[in-house]
């Protein structure tokens, strides 16, 4: 089965099975044999990844020079093998390489590969050394697989791994309790978005009668599947896309996974993790065509959260915090552009802000070591006269993540914006106030953290070593040139003509528009100058006048409080409601101090309450009688 | 009812006969040992059990003859149960042979219990008629109720006991009173012969109705199903650990295997008459057994509600029958297949746990994973597993029931599922939270008395098992290792057991085979 | 006389057990309650054997099977009602309850 051809003419590209599988291994080895190894194996996962790496090379020549079908006027082989029958149902085990998983195994394993060398210096020293290098593998390799999926059983099973990586590496520490907490936080929110995305795999199995991506994309264009249930599937697909890519209103759990170490947190934010659920939505861009409602949703989520993270990241003093708040607002700005049919902008976008934000993240974590774990940017400032080098890449990070020209940001940022224009223009302006929050946020941190004065107790601060150094100035150079590498990156044009969407366009370029966000990103950081740097401009009686909306912006907007209270408040006491009812119990003592008062009363038997048999008896046979009453009507009433 | 010559085929039983020789045998042998050689039991048992299994794989493979008139069958399905009761009983015993020297008197009897509810639970997978049905499921529930009390002088197990039976007879009066109305309405009670009636019936009697709704509430009972569960928690919490094992595995397997059969072959022909009724159950019983198990503070009384939330997906699973898909069918067994390897890993670390250190609740696990790593490592997985994480048995076996579900159009069924399996997950993760966060309250002194600072402490309760107070035993751990092995076999390739499946449900669902 | 007879003072006896069971304290009296039921359930099955099936037995056999059954039921759980009282002075199930929560 399959839309694909099984044996295509050129094999190279069907090697990219290996790219995973290398940094499974590498877990399993570590996780074995770690101990016997010197540095407990971390070798062995980056030996792995820049494997990997390598044999991206190799699968993109493979790709480029393969002979595969078009599938949505794209370029898209498979390669499955049927692992196993039941029934009416085949299950397959394979891959699926077009221009969307090539771009994303290359942004994965760069990242990755830098992330773990920048670990080597930023984790030494670390007891559990060799666990965190072997989850990390196992987080890229889950990754990677989940890139290659080409059926949504084989994606459900590496998203869920993801997940537990994610628990795993967020929780790292998990001495601290606020370390542990986020982990829970990030594990169970996300999975509430998976049972949306379970259900909507579940759905779309039921209309077509595989998991197989190809087959399912086919019945849908082919339009098989009626469009209430298309966008009902859309929309819960859309649901563990909103988990895992910390959309509105999933996002909290986002900054609470700061508690992880940092350069896990380069790797959520721009390699693994939050970039699954724009996959998720990229990869089944078919569906969400087919289902306009759909996308509207996508693209007003999309909003919602990019604005809602700007505003956020203006206002937290933690610069780890900052930048994740400045990754939701991005995220919804990648949602937004894919629910304006911007499906090349929204993958653009995501490879400059991977490599952005990868850099900004390695960055704060140079920050940090040298600091003494310190993220309070009010506790920093001048750090470029101790730090030059880390001042200038994150300067670079900071610059592309706002849309300076030049960078990579700026040209995927307008790519998003034309989307939006193109598609969806009623939401442009919002759009806009996102990018110019952006860029302001960005300039503040700059700002405050890198220039200025230094000061006096952080005059022992020093530079990195260069192990952590190395991995930021690759991706400085990534963030200065990608830009350029994607708007020409063949003849034809730009990126828009290796990636996209049943037909190619080249790189545009709208005057206007361009124009318009390099005013609104230069202004910023003009604003930003006078605000923080010359002071020109006091901020005090503006947080004076919008005190109550800073307040709401700074608390998060509640949202952690009203999920807190309806953990504790709802489901915790209807969880007690029902066992009370389930026992008929009075007895507060045996609720609360359950083991104790329980052995106390003991042979006393003074609690005339529970574990009485009667009530079990009378339970069971209410329960008869309701079920067979609950029998007569269903009967008689058909 | 057709003449048969009754004896011709009765070699196919002859596994069934050697069990209850070998029962009888391990009661005999009880009687010739001296005390301290009680543990020869044990391995004749195993032995036994280990050959039965060779006997049955060899003599039955591929039989699919009727006995007895059509009272007992001897197919795939119930071979597929049969070898999975039998190993069942292997692990169990192994289990058991730490903790029944410590902790129980009587060996004799509780291995030849053992044996007995193997042999019940064979028969209940293999009977295609009512009455052979309840007598299988009386023997087993006997063997229970005096497996569950076994703790003679422990005042909760006798609790244990006295509310396992008396809900018991009251419920399988319950179930006799579905039977024989069921009786007096149609007059057969031969499965084939109900399905032909129900297929016919059109307009039934409500007599009818009754009695199956009062059929099914005497199953109900059996696997614990809301509101038919409250006896659950507290005969798991007051049974010897490894007969709540026990019965939180094999009892409900074999009920099931019970259930799968009648549904399939007795009342498929009113499916729609009885989907919605299980189905709302199910989603009834997974809803309570998984919010209520959030408040346990007992781990036996958590794993019971917990039980009783897998109860629920696979009765979901029973409702999603389907006369041309084997989905559902395959995916009640195979979950029964991943939920017993996954239960059993975190029940045997429970026991060797608590052979340790005698405890029990949620709170006394805390610091286990610096303590025992492996132990901790093993319960985690498998608690993982039964939250349903890839990898691992729960994730494939639940994903197919799932899948069935969604399949026959219950995809409200499956969502509820699936958000159960989130709230499952928030409650194992407190307790693995409690294995490698919390730190170990106080441990020193208190529980382990041979700490640093008192190298020779003295006895306490009889030094001779001193050595198994600090670690567990390699038994144990051998057990262990093979169950988490098994949660990762299902989990990650389950396709030789799923074949094995899809033969099981061809003899029930000959409709459905691939 | 009709089934129909038969049915409702087998309905009946059952409806009186199951009064037993859920209003009786002592575990004795319950399980006397419970055997009511059965033979509820025994004269169902003697009685639809006797009007509808005259030549298989069927009813009467379920029957014999149920009286053992039950026979052996008895035994079992005053066994452990001895074993209750042994230990704890008393058969009443209200003071059974160790267990909870």
């Amino acid at each position: 089965m399959g839309g694909g051809l099984d044996r295509p003419s050129m094999d190279l590209a069907e090697l990219a099975w290996l790219i995973p599988s290398l940094s499974f291994v590498a877990f399993f080895l570590i996780v074995l044999f770690g101990r016997f190894l010197p540095g407990q194996g971390a070798f062995v996962a980056i030996l792995a990844i820049a494997a990997g790496f390598a044999m991206f090379w190799v699968v993109l020549g493979g790709f480029l020079g393969a002979e595969c079908p078009d599938s949505f006027g794209q370029k898209t082989c498979t390669f499955n093998r049927e692992w196993f029958t039941a029934g009416s149902v085949v299950l397959s085990w394979g891959i699926i390489i077009d221009p969307l998983t090539v771009v994303m195994l290359g942004l994965v394993t760069l990242v990755a590969l830098m992330v773990q060398v920048y670990s080597l210096g930023y984790m030494h020293g670390e007891s559990r050394f060799g666990w965190y290098f072997a989850v990390h593998a196992l987080f890229v390799a889950s990754m990677l697989a989940l890139v290659l999926a080409d059926n949504f059983l084989l994606l459900y099973v590496v998203w869920e791994l993801v997940g537990v990586c994610s628990y795993l590496l967020i929780g790292f520490w998990y001495e601290r309790r606020s370390a542990a907490e986020a982990a829970k936080k990030a594990f169970i929110t996300t999975r509430i978005g998976d049972v949306g995305l379970l259900l909507g795999i579940l759905l779309l199995f039921k209309e077509v009668g595989t998991f197989d991506m190809s087959t399912t994309f086919a019945a849908v264009s082919a339009g098989e599947i009626g469009e209430g249930t298309l966008t009902a599937a859309a929309l819960l697909l859309f649901l563990g896309a909103m988990g895992k890519s910390a959309q509105f209103p999933f996002h909290v759990w986002l900054p609470d996974a700061m508690e992880g170490p940092t350069p896990v947190s380069a790797l959520i934010h721009a390699a693994t993790m939050v970039v699954a659920g724009v996959y998720l939505v990229a990869r089944a861009f078919p569906i969400f065509e087919a289902a306009p409602d759909a996308l509207i949703v996508v693209a007003a989520i999309g909003l919602i959260t990019a604005l809602m993270g700007a505003t956020m990241a203006l206002v937290v003093t933690d610069l780890k915090r900052i930048l994740a708040y400045s990754t939701i607002s991005h995220l919804g700005l990648m949602m937004l552009s894919l629910g304006a049919f911007g499906y090349t902008a929204a993958i653009f976008h995501h490879l400059a802000h991977g490599f952005s934000k990868a850099l900004l993240f390695l960055g704060a974590g140079s920050v940090m070591h040298s600091m003494n774990n310190e993220t309070d940017i009010n506790k920093m400032g001048g750090l470029r006269r101790v730090m030059p080098i880390t001042t200038l890449t994150f300067t670079v990070g900071a610059l592309s993540l706002a849309g300076i020209p030049i960078f990579a940001g700026f040209w995927s940022k307008d790519e998003v914006l034309l989307a939006v224009l193109d598609h969806k223009n009623y939401l442009l302006a919002f759009a806009l106030i996102a990018a110019f929050l952006s860029a302001m946020y960005m300039a503040r941190a700059l700002y405050v953290v890198f220039y200025g004065e230094l000061k006096a107790e952080n005059n022992h601060v020093h530079e990195s070593p260069w192990v952590m150094l190395a991995p930021m100035a690759v991706l400085a150079v990534l963030a200065v040139i990608f830009g350029f590498v994607a708007i020409r990156i063949t003849e034809a044009g730009g990126i828009g003509t290796f990636l996209f969407f049943n037909y190619p366009h080249g790189f545009e370029f709208n005057t206007g528009l361009g124009v318009g966000s390099i005013i609104l990103a230069v202004g910023a950081f003009v604003l930003g100058w006078y605000i923080y740097m010359a002071r020109r401009i006091s901020l005090g009686p503006w947080k004076v006048r919008f005190a109550a909306a800073i307040r709401v912006v700074g608390n998060k907007y509640y949202l952690d409080d009203l999920y807190q209270w309806g953990v504790d408040r709802v489901v915790m006491a209807f969880s007690r409601f029902v066992a009370l009812f389930d026992r008929v119990v009075i007895n507060d003592k045996a609720v609360n101090g359950p083991g104790e008062s329980v052995r106390r009363s003991g042979l006393n038997l003074r609690y005339h309450v529970t574990g009485r048999m009667y009530n079990y008896a009378m339970g069971m046979a209410v329960g008869a009688v309701a079920i067979a009453i609950l029998w007569w009507v269903l009967t008689t009433s058909t | 009812m057709p003449e048969t010559n009754l004896t011709s085929n009765l070699h196919l039983l002859l596994p069934e006969f050697l069990l209850a020789t070998l029962a009888f045998a391990v009661f005999a042998i009880d009687l010739l040992l001296p005390a301290n050689r009680k543990k020869l039991l044990a391995w004749v048992s195993v032995a036994g059990l280990i050959g039965l299994l060779a006997l049955a794989l060899a003599l039955l493979w591929g039989e699919n003859e009727e006995m007895y008139g059509g009272l007992i069958k001897v197919d795939s399905y119930a071979l597929f149960f049969k070898s999975f009761f039998i190993l069942l009983g292997i692990f169990i015993i192994l289990s058991s042979v730490d903790y029944v020297g410590k902790h129980l008197s009587h060996p004799g009897e509780y291995y030849g219990l053992i044996l007995f509810s193997v042999l019940a639970m064979n028969v209940m997978a293999a009977s295609r008629e009512i009455l052979t049905a309840y007598v299988a499921l009386e023997l087993m529930s006997f063997s229970f109720y005096i497996m569950v009390s076994y703790a003679r002088y422990n005042p909760r197990s006798n609790e244990a006991g006295i509310k396992y039976v008396l809900i018991g007879a009251f419920s399988s009066a319950i179930l006799l009173f579905g039977i024989s109305m069921l009786y007096s309405t149609i007059g057969v009670t031969h499965f084939a012969d109900i399905s032909a009636t129900l297929a016919n019936a059109g307009d039934a009697s409500p007599a009818l109705w009754v009695g199956l709704a009062l059929i099914l509430v005497g199953l109900g009972f059996k696997v614990a199903a809301v509101p038919f569960h409250m006896w659950a928690p507290d005969v798991y919490q007051g049974a010897p650990l490894p007969v709540t094992a026990y019965l939180a595995v094999g009892s409900k397997a074999a009920a099931f295997a019970l259930m799968l059969r009648l549904f399939a072959e007795a009342f498929m022909p009113s499916i729609d008459d009885w989907q919605i009724i299980v189905a709302i159950i199910a989603a009834i019983t997974m809803t309570v057994g998984n919010l209520v198990a959030i408040a346990q503070h007992n781990i036996k009384r958590l794993l019971a509600y917990s039980s009783i939330g897998q109860v629920g997906f696979l009765l979901v699973g029973i409702a999603a029958l389907s006369e041309t898909s084997p989905l559902a069918s395959n995916g009640v067994m195979l979950h029964i297949v991943g939920y017993s390897f996954t239960n059993l890993a975190v029940f045997v670390g429970i026991i060797a746990f608590f052979n340790m250190t005698g405890k029990e609740e949620i709170a006394d696990f805390s610091g286990l994973a610096d303590r025992h790593p492996f132990l901790a490592a093993a319960m985690a997985i498998g608690m993982f597993s039964l939250a349903g994480l890839p990898f691992f048995a729960g994730f494939t076996t639940k994903f197919y029931l799932f899948t069935a579900a969604a399949n026959e159009g219950l995809l409200w069924l499956a969502g509820l599922a699936i958000v159960n399996s989130l709230i499952s997950l928030y409650y194992y993760q407190v307790e693995i939270r409690h294995m490698y966060i919390q730190p170990a309250p106080d441990m020193e002194g208190k529980l382990e008395p041979a700490s640093a600072h008192n190298p020779h402490p003295p006895p306490v309760g009889g030094g001779a098992e001193d050595a198994s107070r600090h670690s567990p035993t390699p038994l144990i751990i051998g057990v262990l290792i093979l169950m988490v092995l098994g949660t990762f076999f299902v989990g990650v390739y389950p396709f030789p057991i799923v074949e094995a499946l899809d033969a099981a449900t061809s003899a029930i669902l000959p409709g459905a085979g691939s | 006389m009709p089934l129909e007879a038969f049915q409702v003072l087998s309905a009946a006896l059952f409806c009186i057990g199951l009064y037993g069971v859920l209003a009786r304290r002592s575990a004795v009296l319950i399980l006397m309650s419970i055997e009511l039921m059965l033979n509820a359930v025994n004269i169902n099955l003697i009685a639809a054997a006797a009007h509808m099936d005259q030549t298989a037995f069927t009813g009467q056999i379920i029957a014999i099977f149920v009286i053992t059954v039950a026979a052996a039921e008895v035994g079992l759980a005053l066994a452990i009602i001895l074993r209750i009282f042994r230990n704890r002075s008393t058969v009443n199930v209200d003071e059974v309850d160790l267990m909870k929560w």
